[in-house]
């Protein structure tokens, strides 16, 4: 088994997830969120990013304006559509399920090492 | 020192060092065939690259001049590669290392489902049947048109089907699922990495290839080397070996100049592209047959609705259904005008190579033919230009078609035509010279005293030693003696056959030889010197005359049809035998409408050449030869027999029916004369003359 691999399931899972929720916060400049990321912790690439907002925004999650920058040409701002802040909510929650579930897992699992010991 | 280019990128003007750009170039490569499959792969390249330029105009704005190597890789590391998305992004899954040709991304699914079968409206020769079962197959489209082709070519199965799915299939723009291209690789060849970019192509062992080209190559050139050249005329398996080896020799060289060389890493991660395994094959059949009934019964049912529709449209309006069945005839017509035009071009091809092996096999004669440098060098010319270009050509042509590749030669065409013709007017001038060769015939005489034999009989036959310049089999000339004309060949001399014998009345009471030689040439001079070339001895032991097997013809004479009569005057009254080995000359035809021209006093007696049996002995008679002892043949018996018996019945009943008529005569006589006797002497006893006339009826019938 890969640790790499599972690690990066792991990350996967949650990466539309995290996304979404810093779009939620107001219209960002995808490289913002790459940063917003980076300082919460969490490493993406921006490769990564653009594609994954394309496919977001191609499902009507979300959408975008064009702002007039002040070097070069406008750039691409994305925001939530109501669809897409329903799709949060159904993400939230089952986030929190599975956060809440793993917890207790491991918790337990903690636990009984300890008891063990 | 380095260059540094500007480039336009997205809307920026960037100056860049050029390796810089090579490897941003390379990078936006990737990402192309990275996102390939991807619904909204245009965008998402854009955002990504004007994200670049974004980057790299923060880069400038802090002072540097322009874009250097290590800008480019900080840029590209911050993005990420391709291989990082995939570890990163949630559409990827691990198990789908390779998978960047997935038509839709499923995370769940372990092969992404394939779309439907469509027609390929981006990737099409005719219909882009081939290019939409490529896309569907997930090969490459020029393996589809070249089993098409083999299927059309090999049975006409692969047209119809063409034809079918032209029809039936709903044509779209298909995104290209295949970063594969046919490169030769030279970081493993033997002669040009033809070979081993194709191995590396369909991912098989290297040998393979290099086997299948090399093999009836080598079966090719034995093959054409020891039966073509040297005369076997034994065409169909040599056409079949000597073409299939010689082709595929043709095809090595086609692919060789127009498949290009994979040189930089980038082309030679092309060349390798998406591995097509067992293991892919494999999955890619089990779908089918998983998917296969649902596929079938959707297809099913679209195809009625489609035929539907178009019986509603014929109902409905006549415009818009014309359209539609316009449509359809309109394929067919295409269809059926590119299959005769495919035929017509297939049977040019054909002829040609056709013609390639005829003039293979006409190739060590050529010393015969041909005098002088201009004539050989013209027919060089014929072969080369008329034949082998057009033929290299033509396959360089179609293997172009199928593989979209260009040449970067681009008077390609012009050369092979302007080839073409001076080869084409080569041939036209060599055949023009050797008819001129040919344009003049001419004979000498020349009489061969003989002795007269002592027993007034004269045996004919031929030498039955082999010559000794002669080798049988040697230079294969196992062919059917009887059938050719020419008997044997050598670098040097060939021999020629060609002669005949003719027998006539002698004047006096002596038997006389004559020999008429005949030959073709420019002018009547050119035609007799070279009628006088020809040897032909013959030997005489007392009554028999040995005749040689033939004529031999050497590289200085030419070959200009030479052709000698003997002719055997034999006296009336005497004997001649002729020797069954006679049938082996290859009896020509004496031209008696033309010989106004010969100088011959023979032909006034030619007339009075007899026919004979052989083997047997013939007496020359006042009229013609006479064979004593021969014997009517069975069958001609009993048809003499026969006749004979039908005329004996005719006349016996002729004389029956005279017999009846007399008979009937007779007896109204002997009434009438016993009717008298009765009158005369009534009394003179008639009982008895009762019997007197019975005995006589009796008698007249019972024979």
């Amino acid at each position: 088994m890969d640790i790499q691999n599972t690690q990066s399931q792991m990350r996967k899972g949650v990466l539309e997830f995290c996304i979404l929720s810093v779009i939620k916060k107001g219209e960002v400049y995808p490289s913002d969120i790459v940063e917003t990321m980076k300082a919460a912790g969490l490493q993406i690439l921006e490769g990564t990013l653009y594609p994954l907002l394309t496919r977001l925004k191609n499902a009507d999650l979300l959408t975008y304006r064009w702002v007039e920058s002040n070097s070069g040409p406008p750039r691409k701002y994305f925001l939530m559509t109501d669809k897409g802040l329903d799709f949060y909510a159904e993400l939230e929650t089952t986030w929190k399920e599975l956060a809440d579930a793993v917890n207790n897992i491991t918790k337990a699992d903690t636990e009984t090492n300890n008891f063990n010991q | 020192m380095k260059k540094v280019i500007n480039i336009n990128f997205q809307g920026r003007v960037v100056p860049i060092e050029e390796t810089a750009y090579e490897i941003l170039k390379q990078y936006t490569e990737s990402l192309n065939r990275f996102f390939a499959n991807e619904e909204g792969k245009e965008e998402i390249i854009n955002d990504i690259e004007g994200r670049i330029a974004e980057l790299f105009a923060e880069t400038l704005k802090k002072g540097s001049t322009c874009i250097c190597d290590d800008d480019v890789e900080r840029v590209i590391n911050s993005m990420g590669r391709p291989e990082d998305f995939e570890t990163e992004d949630p559409h990827y899954n691990q198990s789908q290392n390779n998978s960047s040709t997935q038509t839709e991304s499923n995370s769940t699914t372990f092969a992404a489902p394939r779309g439907r079968l469509y027609r390929d409206e981006n990737d099409k020769i005719l219909g882009g049947v081939c290019g939409g079962l490529a896309n569907y197959l997930r090969v490459d489209a020029s393996v589809v048109r070249i089993v098409f082709a083999i299927l059309t070519f090999g049975g006409g199965t692969g047209f119809f089907i063409y034809l079918l799915l032209w029809i039936f299939l709903p044509s779209k723009n298909l995104k290209t699922n295949l970063t594969k291209r046919l490169y030769r690789n030279p970081d493993e060849k033997v002669i040009g990495g033809v070979s081993s970019g194709l191995a590396a192509y369909f991912n098989i062992a290297v040998w393979i290839p290099r086997l299948i080209f090399a093999f009836p190559l080598v079966l090719g050139i034995g093959n054409s080397i020891f039966h073509n050249l040297f005369w076997d005329f034994d065409p169909f398996p040599s056409v079949f070996f000597g073409s299939f080896g010689g082709s595929l020799t043709l095809i090595y060289l086609v692919l060789w100049a127009v498949i290009p060389e994979a040189n930089t890493a980038s082309e030679k991660l092309e060349m390798r592209g998406e591995k097509i395994d067992l293991k892919t094959i494999k999955t890619t059949i089990q779908d089918d047959l998983v998917g296969f009934k649902e596929r079938a019964d959707k297809y099913g049912k679209e195809i009625t609705e489609k035929v539907n529709k178009w019986g509603d449209e014929v109902n409905a309006t006549a415009s818009r259904s014309g359209n539609r069945i316009g449509h359809a005839i309109g394929i067919f017509f295409k269809a059926f005008f590119l299959f005769i035009a495919g035929m017509i071009a297939f049977a040019l091809l054909m002829t040609l190579i056709g013609t390639l092996i005829g003039g293979v096999n006409f190739f060590p004669f050529k010393n015969f033919f041909l005098d002088g440098f201009w004539e050989n060098t013209l027919a060089w010319a014929t072969i080369i230009g008329f034949l082998i270009v057009p033929l290299v050509g033509f396959m360089i042509w179609i293997v172009r078609r199928f593989m979209k590749v260009k040449t970067k030669f681009r008077y390609f065409g012009a050369t092979i035509g302007v080839i073409w013709t001076i080869g084409l007017f080569s041939c036209l001038t060599l055949v023009g010279i050797v008819l001129t060769n040919f344009k003049t015939k001419s004979a000498i005489e020349e009489t061969i005293s003989i002795q007269q034999p002592s027993n007034g009989k004269l045996l004919l036959t031929i030498q039955k030693d082999p010559i000794s310049f002669y080798e049988d089999h040697w230079f294969g000339m196992n062919w059917d003696r009887n059938d050719a004309p020419f008997y044997g060949l050598n670098e040097d001399s060939i021999m020629l056959r060609t002669i005949r014998v003719s027998v006539i009345q002698s004047k006096d009471e002596n038997y006389h030889m004559k020999l008429v030689k005949f030959s073709r040439g420019k002018d009547r001079d050119k035609a007799r010197s070279v009628a006088s070339n020809i040897q032909f001895n013959i030997n005489q032991t007392d009554s028999v005359i040995i005749l040689p097997k033939g004529f031999v013809i050497t590289k200085n004479d030419k070959f200009r049809n030479q052709q000698v009569l003997v002719i055997i005057e034999v006296p009336v009254g005497k004997k001649i035998q002729l020797d069954n080995s006679l049938d082996d000359y290859e009896w020509f035809d004496l031209n008696y409408n033309r010989r106004k021209g010969w100088n011959a006093d023979w032909d006034s007696n030619l007339s009075n050449s007899y026919s004979w049996d052989d083997d047997v002995e013939l007496i020359m008679g006042e009229k013609e030869l006479i064979n004593p002892n021969k014997k009517k043949e069975l069958s001609e018996d009993i048809e003499d027999l026969k006749k004979e018996l039908q005329e004996i019945e005719n006349k016996k009943k002729k004389l029956d029916k005279k017999k009846i008529e007399l008979l009937k005569d007779s007896i109204s006589n002997s009434v009438a004369l016993i009717h008298n006797e009765n009158i005369v002497d009534n009394y003179s006893s008639s009982k008895q003359s009762n019997v007197y006339v019975s005995s006589f009826l009796l008698d007249k019938f019972s024979f």
